[in-house]
């Protein structure tokens, strides 16, 4: 297999494959890209057996084959590589030699026979989204996934198709958010689907460019095709539980915020959080939102920012992480935080189909 | 992790062991996060089993289970550490089925008072757990009546009082109110929660022995236990009773012995600070020739009186009876029915019953308008087809006299115009709902006149009869329709408003004898 490749095309192609290779594994071949060459370009694979990336790149192919290499190695010596031009030769023992001006690099690595073979995709619905619609509603959702691996079924996103909507959800237990997008799709593609941390997390790195992607959805899988990329994806197999049961049906007041004071503010307080209970003050009153923090034997933060605000006084304490984290991913100017009481859940929105249920902590004195 | 479990009633719903100690344990929850937090949470979950290494909690869904163990778990462990001592690991099920269930537990409906007043359990109590079928058994033994529960009672705003103290009392037998003392007129549920309470006893406290008997029983046994020479074991029997309910106390008005014997009775369960509860169709102070010593001790602890149910409590009682006899009968004419029968629950059962017969004979759905029809002897009868209030009575009365009205209310107290307000007393007390002391109010005295004036007036009725025909005019005037009274001012507008004017009256001349 002999290949010419461009430098920053073979880089590009390396970082969006290298994360799925996980760096502790007890197979070896998982730590490497599989690397095939046909007369079109390469094919670059990783897999970790439950989520697979492939991507598609031009190069001048003059020998087609195909190899596995150590993906993390390569990505580094690629970039590190001192011209934009590199030679690339595979010899019959899998030992590769990478030429580009001066340097030269030798690394062995194993047959592509050993490479997993991903396994067939059954029976599967196929359907188009708008690939930005996807990323946002990912970005607002994937941060409030559980990572509390005994409750596996919460390891993902929960993606609901059906009634003219795209309902994506992610809860710990602690806080909840969800995007309830409209989006019109053929009849029949109905389902329910639990997407795994991890292929949210690479297909959020996929995602970055404008027009469609190509999902496919079977009993067991899911791949979503676009820019020259395949992700394959196992599903979390269970049943998610019903999350519209946590949702308050309604509020009692409302508080609009600027976001991005919101979320500076909290930043700063949460600096002396008190480090046992985690939490923050925040004392709704007047058209005005003090934020504070007590530590003992550290000491006290104490911010008040403009809101609009004309309910009675209401002081509420929350886990400034938990605050933080849809302040960050969503991109609106103005937030409302939706408020029953004292100690009911509040609730985060926008003026986009977006919610976030965050649980008041318990305010002690 | 959550298990789904198919819903099991036998299993734990029906466990009034783990139950009680839920009620318990939701109090603390109560307490440590507030009422809206433990609402939104916990209301629908329960205890399903306890163990030393184990507690088991159904959720009412995965979500909730999840929410709950993330947020709450150390609240939870606290509460249930400080009630059982210890605290195991807690587990949850779920059981989607649970809310569905919920909703059909009577316990949950009435839950309101339940979880202002769970009873403290003691942990032993968890032991020594009791199937449904054995507190069946034991409670029929006690002399209690299935479905006199409190589940199937319908409290409304004319029995409030009365239903909060039976269930103070079953709660905590001895500790609140000593006696317990319900009077109202007949079918508006006195033996009910009588017998409620000696059932939601016996649930809490399976091994507590309860009895109940009315005062005819009591007096039965009595003779019995004499003429077997056996007063050895009837004491025994009654006076070993941690809750002695006791049903139509009137009925020891006369009767010399059985007092004594009662009253013997009274004070030993008393001094043992067992609970005592006793029903009468009037109040202790006017029970026939009741022996002082015995209406001052009914008189200490607290004496309820049962209202006549307003007309929507009327129908919450229908409403319950057409749900529990499973009869196809609408909320409209339900409706009706409360509007037509102004009587006791007796009576509403029976226009019910009527109609649901009517309505399954004639294979035709009944309309509201027919309703009239069919109750037509019911309602039309002569006692309840008219509304006589006090100042209706006065009005009369003052007529007959051939004096003021205002005189009546006054103070003057020369013969005649003393004659005509007594004979007026006596006649709002017989022909009205009215407790003494609205009687007493409404004429601007208290009640000890109205008692004296009522026995005089029954007294000279009995010995001169023309003295009584007079009586009787003036009382058959009012019935029969002088001047006429359409308003419905006998319906109650709301609790409280004294003095409430005009009820049904009475049935006719049995209250004059």
């Amino acid at each position: 297999m002999k290949f010419q490749i461009e430098k920053d095309v073979f880089q590009d192609a390396l970082n969006q494959v290298q994360h799925v290779v996980s760096s502790r594994t007890t197979l070896p071949i998982l730590s490497n890209v599989l690397i095939q060459a046909d007369e079109l370009g390469l094919e670059l694979s990783t897999t970790d057996l439950d989520v697979t990336i492939t991507k598609r790149v031009s190069a001048k192919v003059s020998s087609t084959g195909s190899t596995t290499l150590p993906a993390r190695r390569l990505a580094s010596i690629v970039r590190e590589l001192p011209t934009n031009e590199i030679d690339f030769e595979v010899n019959a023992d899998n030992a590769a030699t990478v030429k580009s001006g001066p340097s030269f690099f030798k690394i062995l690595g194993l047959p592509a026979t050993e490479f997993p073979v991903i396994g067939e995709f059954g029976e599967a619905r196929e359907f188009t989204i708008d690939q930005k619609l996807l990323r946002d509603a990912l970005r607002k959702t994937s941060y409030a996934i559980s990572t509390d691996e005994t409750r596996y079924v919460l390891n993902g996103v929960n993606c609901i198709i059906g009634e003219g909507m795209l309902t994506l959800v992610a809860t710990d237990g602690r806080r909840l958010a969800m995007v309830e997008q409209d989006l019109e799709f053929p009849a029949g593609n109905e389902t329910g689907v639990i997407i795994p941390t991890k292929a949210v997390n690479e297909l959020q790195r996929l995602l970055d460019g404008s027009g469609e992607l190509k999902v496919a959805i079977s009993d067991n899988q899911a791949s979503f095709e676009l820019n020259g990329s395949l992700l394959i994806t196992k599903l979390i197999e269970g049943n998610y539980p019903n999350f519209r049961q946590v949702i308050p049906s309604q509020a009692n007041y409302r508080v609009t915020v600027e976001r991005e004071v919101l979320l500076a503010a909290v930043r700063r307080v949460s600096l002396l959080a008190n480090e046992k209970t985690n939490s923050i003050k925040f004392a709704f009153e007047d058209n005005r939102l003090s934020i504070s923090a007590n530590s003992p034997e550290i000491g006290e933060a104490e911010e008040v920012i403009d809101v609009r605000y004309s309910g009675p006084r209401l002081v509420v304490a929350f886990n400034p992480e938990f605050v933080m984290a849809p302040l960050r991913n969503l991109d609106q100017d103005e937030v409302f935080i939706d408020l029953i009481d004292e100690s009911s859940p509040g609730v985060i929105k926008i003026d986009e189909p977006f919610l976030y249920v965050i649980m008041p902590m318990r305010v002690a004195g | 992790m959550h298990n789904h479990v198919p819903h099991d009633p036998d299993k734990s719903t029906n466990d009034p062991q783990l139950h009680q100690l839920w009620n318990t344990i939701s109090l603390e929850l109560r307490g440590l996060l507030g009422d809206s937090p433990f609402d939104l949470w916990f209301s629908d979950f329960r205890l399903a089993s306890i163990s030393s290494e184990e507690i088991v909690m159904v959720a009412p869904g995965t979500m909730y289970a999840i929410w709950v163990e993330e947020n709450f778990k150390t609240s939870l462990i606290s509460a249930f550490t400080k009630y059982l001592g210890s605290c195991g690991r807690i587990r949850f099920e779920v059981s989607e089925a649970a809310s569905a269930v919920f909703a059909s537990e009577p316990e949950s409906q009435v839950g309101g008072p339940d979880r202002e007043h769970p009873a403290r359990v003691v942990p032993r109590i968890l032991v020594e757990k009791v199937s449904e079928q054995k507190l069946l058994e034991r409670g029929r033994a006690s002399g209690l009546v299935e479905i006199f529960r409190f589940e199937n009672f319908v409290p409304g705003e004319n029995s409030e009082l009365a239903w909060a103290a039976a269930r103070a009392v079953a709660d905590q037998p001895g500790k609140t109110y000593q006696p317990l003392f319900f009077h109202s007129s007949c079918g508006l549920g006195k033996t009910h929660l009588l017998h409620g309470i000696g059932w939601e006893s016996l649930r809490q406290r399976p091994k507590s022995k309860i009895i109940f008997v009315t005062a005819e029983q009591f007096a039965n046994d009595y003779i019995d236990a004499i003429q077997k020479n056996a007063l050895v074991a009837f004491r025994k029997r009654y006076r070993e009773a941690d809750l002695l309910l006791i049903d139509d106390v009137q009925f020891l008005g006369r009767k010399e012995g059985l007092q004594r014997e009662f009253f013997h009775t009274f004070n030993r369960l008393a001094d043992q600070r067992k609970q005592i509860v006793l029903a009468s169709d009037c109040p202790a102070s006017e029970i026939n020739e009741l022996e002082e010593r015995l209406v001052s001790r009914f008189q200490w602890g607290l004496g309820v009186e049962i209202h006549r149910p307003g007309l929507e409590t009327r129908a919450a009682i229908l409403r319950r009876k057409r749900d529990d006899w499973r009869m196809a009968v609408s909320d409209e004419i339900i409706d009706r029915i409360v509007e037509l029968v102004r009587g006791n629950v007796r009576a509403l059962e029976g226009a019910l019953i009527r109609v649901a017969m009517v309505a399954t004979l004639s294979d035709e759905p009944i309309s509201v308008e027919k309703v009239g029809e069919i109750l037509d002897d019911i309602i039309t009868g002569p006692a309840d087809s008219r509304q006589v209030g006090a100042e209706e009575i006065k009005r009369a009365v003052a007529e007959h006299y051939d004096i003021d009205v205002n005189i009546i209310n006054g103070k003057k107290r020369t013969a005649r115009i003393a004659e005509a307000r007594q004979v007026a007393m006596f006649l709002v007390r017989g022909l009205t709902d009215l407790s003494l002391v609205e009687v007493a109010s409404a004429f601007g005295k208290d009640h000890g006149t109205v008692i004296y004036a009522v026995k005089k007036m029954k007294k000279r009725c009995e010995e001169s009869a023309a003295f009584k025909s007079s009586v009787e005019l003036i009382k058959r005037r009012l019935v029969r329709g002088g001047s006429p009274m359409e308003s419905p001012r006998g319906r109650r507008q709301s609790p409280g408003s004294l003095p409430r004017l005009g009820y049904g009256v009475k049935t006719g001349d049995s209250d004059l004898d």
